[in-house]
């Protein structure tokens, strides 16, 4: 008998949560004592991170290098973001008439970049340019471009044409009716949207340092690498306070801005302070000069008995299997744990010390976190699982926390004011109106999470991630270009199931058959 | 207020454009001065490596007079592209990553070497818990079916390809490891560190790095032992570009090679530092034909195509 189980969305928000289950009796079953020493010297180091003034000075040029990219990175991003969004809007050959068959190619030619990671651009583009500062450039800039692009365009759409065929009707020529029509209205959702890239694009500056291009998350990376915790600790409260410090700058500015009313002036004000960010940026990785010279010295393609080799020795079903199962158990955690944790602990303190433990968590690399944990535990999935699961929970957490705060206050209020106790009016009153965006960037995340399982290595090479790495250091071209098609095959599969899962919840629930 | 604002933000504008300007203009005075470019895989910790090839850059600057720029980088493979897309002119490289970055970059040669690389070792560890006794005949590493086993960097010479290969003629092979597959912990130091705490029973790496860490009392011996010793073979040795000479005027490369070979004769106590922290006595030649038995290997265990 087939019965039909509503689940709200805002339930569905806890469910992923039950992936503790298997992680957790792995842990309970493995768990020793062994590396408390080590354990013990990590933490204390926290109070005394090294303060020599050669680790000092390479931690902060590594923060300026991760800075600048992320920035330069970033507004190339906008600017192709705009001009590619507005191409691939319907809009867009509405008014001018173009035919619409280049629209679509352009539109389908556009998920090739957004479905590769910046971290596999990087690691592609390093191979193929060498150890220059534009590989993580241009390892932002393509994905961001792409996904800008995307959201853009599905703004545009969002706003209709009535208006421009208004203004057309009227005399007005095609492009000044674009403008007129669409830039009042889209002028916050691209500052809304850009701002929380720019976030994402330190966040992936960081990530890229890590696979060794350079900037803080190298400086990182090498002392995780050689366990100097010291040394660690002083990237990390270095990284710390200056994420720290530009998402409240990030904050501030937004606000000011959306209750600004001068569009004309704010445009101006905002522009000339990114270009002058930008020039700065430039300036310093030219002083530094670690390198802006192109090289293109291409790899000699491989040939075509490689690549049925390659095919015949990668088992790429197993390694694609391995990598969803080690994803789902880190995005079940990293999902379902935030809302979870708000709930549990409603109230304004409990919410700004675990806003503050998010932002740890988000911080410390991966390897760094499958590292620790490897001292207590003996490695297995579920350990890799956990450090990509808790380091995600921290961005998780955060994109909840700003999702929720920006719901308006009356449906909590009225909660409240009918009796409902503070856990009640935040369930139903703040995360129920928002739980299906909650979700939405949770399929995105759970994608990233997929690409990330390329760094925890140290537990046993698992998944597509390491086959990656090691085809990458054993220079094997028909094995990586075999893998990276694997990932934007399966992005593409997430994509198509993320699309029909939010079509699914538009209508309010999300129907389970059970028997 | 706001027109002041504005008005404030106008003038950045105009300033960063002067940035801009100085910055397209004094590109030609940055190319001019050529400077030779050195690096090294990271298999130590930054802050020795930072430390280290800071002394050697003056010093080759010092006696070569031309610049010198240390470029750290990140990971074994990293160096090795850096060194095809000519991105770096001299590289302290391991093994395997040398001849991979020699077969990369047609025309360049290993250079020197240290004392201690004619003849390098790996060790086999294990944590007492494991019960693995000492292993006296290369067979006997069959014992390791069944256990926790973790190499160090995926390219590493004596944390993966030297030890994998003794594994290999012993019959083991990596899927034979408890879980379907060795772990690999990063370097040299964390797989002492993770085979220490016991969650990995037993691993593999570079002779030098135990002996060092064992010096300075970083190893607990109540819970490590070393269970196995490979036979010898060459590891890492300093690769350069093939068009020095060009770039930097006829016999460059010459000097440079006399430069590390002469290190030990000279009588200045930053050379010796450079030794010291190279654990090396002396440099010695080294010859790309040196390495013919790391390429097979490499080929055998897939690291090399």
């Amino acid at each position: 008998m087939l019965k039909k189980i509503n689940l709200a969305p805002q339930i569905i928000c806890f469910l992923p949560i039950v992936a503790i289950i298997p992680i957790g009796k792995d842990i309970f079953l493995d768990f020793h004592s062994g590396g408390i020493n080590t354990l013990y010297k990590f933490f204390s180091s926290a109070l005394f991170p090294s303060f020599d003034y050669l680790v000092i000075e390479n931690s902060i040029n590594g923060i300026k290098v991760t800075l600048s990219i992320a920035f330069i990175g970033w507004i190339i991003s906008i600017i192709n973001g705009l001009f590619l969004g507005l191409i691939c809007s319907d809009i867009f050959y509405k008014t001018f008439n173009t035919p619409k068959i280049i629209h679509k190619i352009i539109k389908c030619l556009l998920a090739i970049p957004r479905g590769i990671h910046e971290l596999i651009w990087g690691l592609l583009l390093l191979q193929v340019f060498g150890l220059t500062t534009w590989v993580a450039i241009l390892a932002i800039s393509i994905p961001y471009s792409a996904l800008m692009a995307r959201v853009f365009a599905d703004q545009i759409d969002a706003l209709g044409t009535r208006k421009i065929y208004a203004l057309k009707s009227s005399g007005a020529g095609s492009l000044e009716a674009l403008i007129t029509a669409l830039m009042p209205k889209l002028f916050p959702i691209i500052i809304s949207h850009s701002a929380y890239r720019l976030e994402c694009a330190i966040r992936g500056a960081t990530l890229l340092g890590v696979f060794g291009l350079g900037g803080i998350g190298t400086e990182l990376q090498l002392s995780i690498q050689s366990l100097q915790f010291k040394e660690v600790w002083t990237s990390l409260w270095i990284l710390g306070i200056v994420v720290f410090t530009l998402e409240e700058i990030i904050k501030l500015a937004q606000n000011s801005f959306q209750s600004s009313i001068n569009i004309r002036s704010t445009s101006i004000i905002l522009c000339s302070t990114l270009f002058f960010l930008l020039c700065f940026s430039f300036t310093y990785l030219k002083s530094i000069d670690i390198g802006l010279a192109f090289n293109f010295i291409p790899v000699t393609l491989s040939h075509k008995s490689h690549f049925i080799a390659a095919l015949k020795d990668l088992e790429i079903i197993r390694l694609s299997l391995e990598s969803i199962n080690m994803m789902l158990l880190a995005s079940g955690l990293a999902i379902g744990a935030p809302p979870l944790i708000c709930l549990l602990l409603p109230g304004e303190f409990s919410r700004k010390v675990i806003s503050i433990i998010w932002l740890v968590l988000r911080l410390v690399p991966i390897p760094l976190l499958a590292i620790l944990f490897l001292l207590f535990i003996n490695p297995s999935i579920s350990v890799a699982a956990l450090a990509l699961g808790i380091h995600n929970m921290g961005i998780m957490g955060k994109i909840l926390l700003d999702t929720v705060n920006n719901t308006d206050d009356r449906i909590s209020l009225a909660i409240k004011a009918s009796g409902g106790n503070e856990r009640v009016a935040w369930l139903y009153g703040k995360l129920s109106p928002k739980s299906i965006a909650y979700l939405s960037y949770s399929l995105y995340r759970a994608d990233i999470i997929l690409r990330e399982t390329a760094v925890v290595g140290v537990v046993g090479g698992v998944g597509l991630g390491w086959q990656l790495q090691e085809s990458l250091t054993s220079f094997a071209w028909a094995e990586v270009i075999i893998v990276v098609s694997t990932f934007v095959l399966l992005t593409m599969i997430g994509e198509l199931i993320s699309e029909k899962l939010k079509s699914n919840l538009k209508n309010d629930s999300l129907s389970l058959k059970a028997v | 207020m706001k027109k002041l604002f504005i008005r404030i933000f106008k003038s950045s504008g105009l300033i960063s454009l002067l940035l801009l300007v100085r910055l397209f203009t004094n590109q030609t005075h940055v190319l001019s001065q050529e400077s030779l470019k050195i690096s090294a895989i990271p298999d130590q910790n930054p802050e020795r490596l930072n430390r280290m090839y800071k002394i050697l850059a003056n010093e080759l600057s010092k006696e070569l007079q031309v610049p010198v720029k240390y470029i750290p980088v990140i990971n074994y493979s990293s160096a090795v592209t850096s060194f095809r897309t000519k991105n770096l002119d001299l590289v302290w490289f391991g093994g395997l990553t040398g001849v991979q970055a020699r077969l990369q970059t047609p025309g360049s040669k290993a250079l020197a070497q240290r004392d201690i690389d004619a003849e390098f070792y790996s060790v086999f560890i294990a944590n007492h818990k494991s019960n693995l006794p000492v292993i006296n005949d290369i067979d006997e590493l069959s014992l390791l079916r069944g256990k926790r086993f973790t190499f160090g960097s995926e390219s590493s010479t004596s944390g993966r390809l030297m030890p994998q290969y003794y594994l290999k003629q012993a019959k083991v092979s990596l899927s034979d490891f408890q879980g379907g597959r060795p772990g690999f912990s990063g370097s040299h130091d964390a797989t002492i560190a993770l085979v220490q705490s016991g969650s990995y029973e037993a691993g593999a790496l570079n002779e030098q790095v135990w002996e060092e860490r064992l010096a300075s009392g970083e190893i607990n011996s109540s819970k490590l032992k070393v269970i196995w010793r490979t036979p010898p073979y060459f590891d890492y040795h300093w690769v350069v570009q093939p068009d020095l000479d060009n770039r930097f005027g006829e016999g460059f490369t010459d000097k440079l090679q006399n430069f590390f070979l002469n290190m030990n004769k000279r009588n200045s106590s930053n050379q010796r530092k450079i030794l010291k922290l190279f654990g090396a006595k002396k440099f010695i030649p080294a010859y790309n034909y040196q390495y013919k038995e790391i390429e097979t290997i490499g080929r055998e265990i897939g690291k090399i195509r």
